[in-house]
């Protein structure tokens, strides 16, 4: 199986996307596997800031959406990992959206989300060693 | 055969339709023809038409007749054109997507703004697409609209944006100018404004003078400015992107397309190059791009993640074809003329309305035009005598060998008797002249 970057101390859904708590805030993102699977990406759709958002669940709605990632041919929509309201957006992607690409954990992050159930909801998140066992899995 | 599925005769296979409703004798039609006959009988049938060639006609209202070029049909028929299919595979459709290409290079000049796709249906579902494309923008759900637009788009309007459940707020006019009321577009701009669209020139014929102080407040309350425009009109008057469109849409059809029953159309629709509306662009849109040693130039069909083969329902559009051979038609057309044909069929088509209406003022019983504007090609003729309707006015003109305008008076009953007339450059000095003499007669009821 090829390897894949996992962050340790990050939260991670079964989507492919990250989370990072940072003070009051979480920062969001997608994982490195997410980003190769994706391929290089031409446009980020971002949420609106102070867009209310829910964690993504088993049936997904638009209510769980942050935006969308375009590669050439694909559109992928982005799920929000954490309950809460977009507090800012990274507008370096308007740009530069190949950051997702070389960057996912750092400069690639997509969003600042102000969570309202944050402890129950990391719960329902992974952790890396969690992570990489579902990405075993997934193959 | 019977004997093979089991029936013993024809009337068998028809036992389940109820014999009430079964035919008990034979048709009634005349003994079979030869087809040489047959050809004789249907033409003595077709020469009871009167086609709009034979007479003069100034029907307008949407669909405007105009002079193609021999050559735009010659070259608009070629195979290559005429059966080619939406050029997914851009190795084996270069020709077409150039043809597009072209089209969607000259329809942004013309319109003063920056990109057109490669063309919607027609001019309303344009405005439809408009409405929703300003929605999605700005996030915002009500869309303004002049009250004296036309009602086909209205309602065109009305159907594409029933389902996002936007509301389509209609704006008032000036009684004496026809002019939209700036007050009341100040009343209604608001937070809550997705974008004001206007006609220009108006379905009835007069011009929106107003353009730059109604684009500055629709920008001022955060909106976007819509402008429906007739192309040809652009030979003469300054395009929507110079006064401050985000949108402009229109009705491509008189750009080298015939009048058949209304149609085919063709509908315009360009934006401003900013990536907020560009990514929320309606339809088709073809790029261009050099290969990566720099010497040839290539097209393929671009930012297709828009688009419902990719996006599937949340596409920007459901518009998956679109009006590709008129489109072409438009772009030979378009080249055909250039900036300085195009001026002098605008310029004709205004001043034979000016002739018409100079000449029409004087027949007592008309009041020519009913608004107090200046006007394009298309002019309003209002029956003021007593008891003389607009439909009796027009057809009397019919007796007398002429084709009046296209009655408005059930689509706004507060105008009055009214019709809607065009002129373009195929109407010549004599045919307005007829036009005068018959009203003339029309209105006093002589043969």
């Amino acid at each position: 199986m090829e390897k894949y970057d996992i962050r340790d101390g990050l939260h991670y859904s079964r989507e492919h996307e990250w989370v990072k708590v940072e003070g009051n805030l979480v920062r969001v993102g997608i994982t490195d596997y997410a980003q190769r699977k994706l391929g290089d990406i031409v446009y980020a759709e971002m949420p609106e800031v102070g867009k209310q958002i829910k964690q993504i669940a088993e049936k997904k709605t638009r209510e769980m959406e942050l935006g969308a990632l375009e590669s050439i041919k694909a559109v992928s929509a982005v799920y929000s990992p954490i309950s809460g309201t977009v507090k800012e957006v990274n507008k370096a992607l308007q740009e530069r959206p190949e950051l997702v690409n070389t960057s996912p954990y750092n400069e690639g992050w997509i969003c600042m989300i102000d969570p309202n159930a944050l402890n129950a909801e990391l719960g329902k998140l992974m952790d890396a060693k969690e992570y990489s066992d579902y990405l075993v899995k997934l193959g | 055969m019977l004997r093979e599925i089991g029936v013993t005769n024809v009337e068998e296979l028809f036992a389940d339709i109820p014999p009430k409703v079964r035919l008990k004798h034979g048709l009634k039609l005349p003994p079979p023809m030869s087809e040489l006959d047959a050809k004789r009988h249907v033409k003595s049938l077709l020469s009871k038409n009167k086609p709009f060639t034979e007479m003069p006609m100034f029907l307008g209202g949407g669909v405007w007749p105009h002079y193609i070029p021999a050559h735009v049909r010659s070259l608009v028929q070629r195979s290559e054109f005429l059966t080619s299919y939406t050029p997914y595979q851009a190795e084996v459709s270069q020709g077409m997507l150039q043809a597009l290409f072209e089209y969607q290079s000259l329809v942004a000049e013309l319109v003063g703004l920056d990109v057109a796709n490669s063309s919607m249906y027609d001019w309303a579902t344009a405005v439809g697409e408009a409405a929703l494309m300003c929605a999605r923008v700005t996030g915002r759900k009500k869309f303004l609209v002049p009250k004296l637009m036309s009602p086909e788009r209205l309602s065109v309007l009305k159907n594409y944006t029933s389902g996002p459940a936007l509301e389509i707020v209609e704006i008032g006019y000036d009684g004496v100018t026809g002019q939209l009321r700036m007050d009341e577009l100040g009343g209604k701009l608001g937070e809550d404004i997705a974008g004001v669209y206007i006609e220009n020139p108006s379905y009835l014929g007069f011009l929106e003078t107003q353009v730059q102080e109604i684009a500055e407040k629709t920008r001022g309350a955060g909106a976007l400015f819509v402008v429906g425009v007739n192309p040809i009109s652009l030979g003469l008057l300054k395009p929507p992107g110079d006064y401050g469109a985000d949108i402009a849409v229109g009705e491509g059809q008189p750009l080298g397309n015939p009048v058949n029953f209304g149609g085919p159309t063709l509908g315009i629709f360009a934006c401003r190059n900013e990536q907020k509306l560009v990514r929320q662009l309606p339809g088709r849109l073809v790029g261009m791009t050099t290969t990566l040693d720099g010497n040839t130039r290539g097209y393929t069909m671009t930012l297709q993640t828009r688009e419902q083969h990719i996006r599937r329902e949340r596409a920007t559009s459901n518009i998956c074809s679109n009006e590709a051979l008129c489109a072409v038609a438009a772009a030979i057309y378009l080249t055909s003329m250039g900036p300085s044909g195009l001026r002098e069929v605008a310029e004709t088509c205004a001043s034979n309305a000016a002739y018409a209406m100079k000449k029409l003022q004087k027949v007592k019983g008309l009041k020519v035009p009913i608004f107090d504007s200046p006007h394009f090609n298309e002019f309003t003729l209002k029956c003021v005598k007593p008891e003389l309707g607009i439909e009796t006015f027009n057809d009397r003109l019919l007796e007398l060998g002429v084709h009046g305008g296209t009655p408005v008076q059930g689509e706004f009953p507060e105008l009055g008797e009214t019709a809607v007339l065009c002129t373009t450059e195929l109407h010549t000095k004599e045919d307005i002249d007829k036009l005068v003499e018959a009203a003339a007669k029309a209105v006093e009821g002589k043969k």
